[in-house]
């Protein structure tokens, strides 16, 4: 898939096309795959949360404040390979 | 009379069409074809650089960008002279576990030393040039990452470049 692809679905607002695209991404290359990576990511994130332990919740908002969306998207892509490299269970044939 | 058949300027004809067939919405639109340029020394007297999209770099730079959904439009030059020590990979998209035990699998570094070193080529860049294959945006890849390492190459008087994808 192009960008020009992408960015055609963005603009008729095709959403099956822009989340194939992610679950592809997350995936590499297998959309079932990436569905479960998807998954995978946010268990991870919530099984940290269970116990509700101390958070540094002040730099959280000061990041969400401060940063731009961009960033925060980028970040919420390292987020997502972070918390799947923490479950142990890692489908990418390389390395981050 | 110099014949300018496809089957003759490029080293795979129909390449880009059985790419867009198979993959549709494929990134890949080329019509043009590039000749492919002629060497113009002996190797043993050429000066050889490589470009890699295996995403080795030296040690303590940026990391690739492996998370990036649209992909990594920056390189990393590797000095020619480094050992597979002194470098890393940053690729998602391959497997490592060859390259890990044997960096040259991927990116030939110590054999291309040794070639410099026996004569068979004239010698090496102080640097070869390095990125990922992970990029979407294929005209961003050819107006910045492209150009720039051309540029590099140039600059650093290369007789031949070795590509190597990933």
């Amino acid at each position: 898939m192009s960008l020009k692809y992408l960015k055609e679905a963005v603009a008729n607002n095709d959403t099956e096309k822009l989340i194939r695209y992610v679950r592809l991404h997350f995936g590499d290359g297998n959309e079932a795959a990436g569905r479960k990576e998807i998954d995978k990511a946010w268990m991870e994130a919530l099984k940290l949360l269970l116990d509700v332990p101390a958070t540094d919740r002040e730099i959280i908002l000061q990041t969400l404040a401060d940063r731009d969306a961009a960033t925060l998207a980028h970040l919420f892509f390292h987020l997502h390979f972070y918390f799947v490299q923490r479950s142990g269970e890692w489908i990418h044939d390389g390395q981050l | 009379m110099t014949d300018n058949s496809e089957a003759t300027v490029q080293l795979r004809p129909g390449l880009w069409a059985t790419v867009n067939k198979r993959y549709p919405g494929s990134m890949i639109h080329k019509d043009d074809y590039i000749p492919l340029a002629g060497l113009r020394k002996p190797l043993g007297e050429a000066r050889l650089s490589f470009v890699s999209t295996a995403g080795v770099q030296p040690v303590g730079t940026m990391p690739f960008d492996t998370v990036h959904p649209i992909g990594d439009y920056t390189f990393r030059p590797v000095p020619s002279d480094a050992k597979p020590a002194d470098l890393k990979i940053h690729q998602l998209k391959y497997p490592t576990t060859g390259a890990l035990r044997d960096l040259n699998v991927i990116f030939p570094i110590e054999r291309l030393q040794e070639f410099a070193r026996e004569g068979v080529i004239g010698g090496l860049t102080e640097n070869f040039f390095s990125f990922i294959g992970y990029n979407m945006d294929a005209e961003r890849l050819e107006r910045t990452l492209a150009e720039s390492i051309a540029e590099q190459v140039v600059a650093e008087c290369a007789d031949a470049v070795l590509l190597a994808p990933a």
